[in-house]
């Protein structure tokens, strides 16, 4: 085993980090459709997909921003609504009762028929892809705040409780710190999360968009055209996942030592 | 009053198997102090019962007990006695039944009144692991609208006498189980209360720095002179701490009696091997072997 291990700490750094996997699967794409000889339009090789999205890169490139903002926005607006949500639902058991159920059956109305009433309702603005992203993430941020608010030490509520904390200060000095390890797990899913949702909405009408290049690409039979996007939709949830992550490190530092 | 203490005579006559019934208040070694200096803390036929009728629970049956300011009392008793929640009780966290009551400063109090007027330490160190050792230690006073500044500059100064210099700025993560449960205690004294509250804060200690912690605590105690009501379930630390131990009962858990402690202070670790240490180690031993006996055969004439 150790034979097999480099020796230096960079090296086993690189090793384990993620990009190290991503150029191994790469490089593993590439020969497993050269080696095999797989047809294109089951797997194109990796080298072709690049040379697709070079030859589209102006119209790649402003799609990929689009959606970046369409997702952002989503996010953060289901995040704030979603935290907002739990805490309420946390204080007040009456509406955790009458609202939440409402919540949960929201989640299983399928996004496509949500979409083509956002639609209506919005048009073919960013408002509208905004909105779809939205409504896909405040739901696991909402049950994960209200979970994380829940699920505070009784004990340590009883120490504040006993130093005469009420409200306000037993909120930001211990409920709130104790639940944001849980609040970033919602955060989490909920990323993903939007970025599905700013892609479906784009398919109810838009001109420019991952989500537009996905449909067309479709429609037209472009395989190695679909599989341009899909790496696109991968770099950029990669890319949002692992910003959430530097972000909890910086806040949550505190988690892994406890 | 009068009206209360006949009442809960009666409820006590009738919920308590005979034998038990006079154990409120049992007959000590020593009068007890003089009833000049007023009592800081009072506790009058305190019950606790849980649930209803048929599977109901009764954790703490006729506690009477009284602290005088500045006096270091130990309340020593088996495990599931009902410490911990006669200590919920005088911390304020937990309303007593009503036909007891529980008096501070001569004032009996309502639901919730004790809470912020007692400096409480639970067994757990329960520091907030994203806080500094600092800043743990502030919490009560941060709660109490001090200025964040000041009260870090109150705590920086006790550091020392808490051995924790040049540990400000660490996270509880970093510190051993001893330094830990000091930092409790900090945060439990810079809460200037009368009343020190503290359930079992060695218990989760090994026996080295548990002696250790008890010394230093009694060096702190001199200096301070604050009154301290200590949960144990060791018997030799009941002793070695104490001015006054109290004996508890298994459950239904009441104070069956109390030893008063004459040994001189300031008391040396060593003084656990004195002959007087020993004697009064083994009176206290035979009053909760009897009583335990006592509950055994209860149980078994249940059966």
């Amino acid at each position: 085993m150790s034979r097999l291990m480099p020796a230096t700490p960079v090296a086993r750094a690189l090793l384990r980090s993620p990009l190290f996997a991503a150029l191994a699967l790469a490089l593993a794409w590439e020969l497993a459709v050269r080696g095999l000889a797989i047809s294109p339009r089951y797997l194109p090789a990796l080298s072709a997909v690049l040379r697709d999205a070079w030859s589209v890169w102006p119209q790649l490139f402003a799609s990929f921003n689009r959606t970046l903002l369409e997702t952002l926005l989503g996010f953060a607006a289901g995040a704030a609504f979603g935290c907002l949500a739990g805490i309420t639902f946390s204080y007040a058991r009456l509406m955790e009762r009458a609202v939440f159920p409402l919540f949960v059956v929201s989640q299983t109305v399928p996004v496509v028929a949500f979409g083509a009433l956002i639609v209506i309702w919005f048009g073919n603005s960013l408002l509208a892809k905004v909105v779809t992203a939205f409504f896909l993430t405040f739901f696991p941020v909402t049950v994960n705040t209200l979970h994380g608010l829940a699920s505070c030490d009784p004990q340590r509520i009883a120490l504040m409780r006993s130093f005469g904390a009420r409200g306000p200060v037993m909120f930001f000095k211990l409920a709130l710190p104790s639940a944001l390890p849980q609040i970033l797990v919602g955060l989490r899913l909920g990323i993903g999360l939007s970025l599905v949702g700013s892609i479906v909405g784009e398919w109810f009408g838009e001109t420019l968009g991952l989500g537009v290049m996905l449909i067309e690409a479709m429609n037209s039979d472009q395989i190695v055209r679909i599989w341009v996007v899909i790496v696109a939709c991968g770099l950029m949830g990669a890319l949002l996942y692992s910003v959430l992550t530097l972000i909890e490190r910086k806040i949550i530092w505190w988690r892994a030592e406890s | 009053m009068s009206q209360l203490l006949a009442q809960s005579a009666a409820a006590a006559a009738a919920a308590v198997p005979p034998g038990a019934a006079d154990a409120g208040m049992p007959a000590a070694e020593h009068p007890p102090p003089a009833p000049a200096a007023p009592a800081l803390l009072e506790l009058v036929n305190v019950w606790k019962r849980f649930g209803d009728a048929p599977r109901q629970m009764v954790a703490v049956t006729n506690v009477n007990l009284k602290i005088a300011p500045g006096e270091f009392v130990t309340l020593v008793g088996p495990s599931g006695c009902g410490k911990s929640t006669l200590f919920n009780m005088i911390a304020g966290l937990l309303a007593p039944d009503s036909d007891g009551s529980v008096l501070f400063g001569g004032a009996a109090q309502r639901d919730g009144q004790l809470l912020g007027k007692v400096s409480f330490m639970p067994q757990r160190d329960l520091l907030f692991p994203w806080r500094t050792v600092l800043d743990n230690a502030i919490l009560a006073l941060e709660v109490e609208g001090v200025p964040r500044r000041a009260a870090r500059q109150r705590a920086e100064a006790m550091l020392p006498e808490f051995g924790l210099t040049g540990f400000g700025k660490h996270y509880p993560h970093q510190l051993s189980g001893g330094m830990r449960q000091r930092v409790a205690l900090m945060r439990t004294f810079l809460f200037e209360r009368d009343l020190l509250l503290l359930d079992e804060p060695f218990g989760a200690l090994d026996a080295l720095t548990r002696t250790r912690m008890q010394h230093w605590l009694l060096d702190l105690w001199t200096r301070h002179r604050r009154t301290v009501l200590f949960i144990t379930h060791d018997i030799d630390e009941a002793i070695y701490l104490g001015d006054r131990v109290l004996v508890m009962t298994a459950r239904p858990g009441t104070v069956k009696s109390e030893q008063r402690i004459d040994l001189p202070r300031p008391r040396d670790p060593a003084i656990v091997t004195a002959p007087e240490f020993v004697r009064i180690k083994r009176r206290l031993l035979d009053e909760i072997e009897e009583e335990s006996r006592k509950s055994f055969l209860q149980e078994e004439s249940r059966a």
